[in-house]
């Protein structure tokens, strides 16, 4: 039993597996980002996307200084992330008032 | 040594969750089941945050990400009937131009991550009462403070809370752009389309 506890232990996550897993979740948002359609889907990738910034800047926070610089970034994020959801959705209203689709591909006032 | 072993376990199973629910979030056609994936993703990232002893930051994250970010996104759904109608699957060309710049983003983060860098000496301690510590800081005027961002991060809150209300809003506003009398009884005619206002007017 001890010996299966200290193979698990020895196995303890360091930055670079918090960082590979914040990296990932990034990459999943980014491509999202560029193949949803949909208008609040696109918004559902970018919160992803500042999710895995504000993960990163905590995990960089508790590997690499002993301060609380990195927790005072994410709720700074979370701040951002929180306006940008509120202005997103607010034109989102708008727009499907005015088009009755909020399909990215459709909306093409500014082409020509 | 119990303690590290069920970080290691706490942590993997965590990371396992949230690949799968955040690739749920953008492959799936359902807009609203979209969006709970995206709700537990968040969940399941304070509970890193609790790993990696921001207890304080994980209580933000499920009071003003889960509280806030994610019913404001149900109530765009709702509110643009985007969960009635099952989104099309993106053209192949999308998909193709989605996977490759994801993945060529990952693998140049990846690069990064494990490119040799000066080793960590020291185990750092985390810091204790880190919910005084934050308090102290966004409150100081000195050169390690964040007085200033935290002052404008207030501002921005209320600009974004005006101009979505602005921006939203069903009645135009008479006259003046951003007073509007509110729902006194002589906006009611305003309800018309606008075309049909400005016609009449002419």
């Amino acid at each position: 039993m001890t010996d299966i506890l200290q193979k698990i232990a020895s196995y303890e996550p360091g930055e670079t597996q918090f960082l590979v897993l914040a990296t990932v979740i990034f990459c999943i948002g980014m491509s999202g980002l560029l193949t949803r359609r949909n208008a609040v889907g696109i918004l559902m990738s970018a919160e992803l996307m500042l999710n895995s910034a504000a993960l990163m800047f905590v995990v960089f926070n508790r590997f690499a200084a002993p301060s609380v610089d990195g927790h005072i970034m994410a709720i700074f994020i979370i701040a951002v992330a929180a306006a940008e959801a509120v202005v997103g959705m607010a034109i989102f209203v708008a727009l499907f008032r005015y088009r009755q689709t909020i399909d990215v591909t459709q909306i093409t006032l500014l082409r020509d | 040594m119990i303690a590290s072993a069920l970080t290691t376990v706490m942590f993997y199973t965590i990371a396992v969750g949230m690949t799968v629910l955040a690739l749920t979030v953008i492959f799936t056609r359902k807009l609203l089941r979209a969006a709970v994936a995206l709700m537990a993703v968040l969940m399941l990232t304070a509970g890193l945050y609790i790993l990696l002893n921001a207890e304080f930051l994980a209580g933000v994250q499920v009071l003003v990400y889960i509280g806030g970010i994610v019913v404001l996104i149900v109530f765009a759904i709702m509110l643009t009937r985007s969960a009635d109608l099952l989104e099309d699957h993106p053209t192949t060309k999308r998909m193709l131009l989605g996977s490759v710049v994801g993945l060529a983003m990952l693998f140049a983060s990846c690069c990064a991550i494990f490119s040799p860098r000066p080793a960590n000496t020291q185990v750092l301690e985390p810091v204790k009462d880190d919910v005084h510590a934050i308090g102290m800081k966004l409150l100081d005027y000195g050169p390690e403070g964040f007085v200033l961002p935290f002052e404008l991060i207030s501002l921005l809150l209320l600009a974004a809370a005006i101009g979505g209300i602005v921006i939203a809003r069903k009645i135009p506003a008479p006259e003046q752009p951003f007073t509007s009398g509110g729902d006194l009884p002589g906006e009611v005619h305003f309800t018309q389309p606008r075309l049909q206002r400005e016609e009449e007017t002419k």
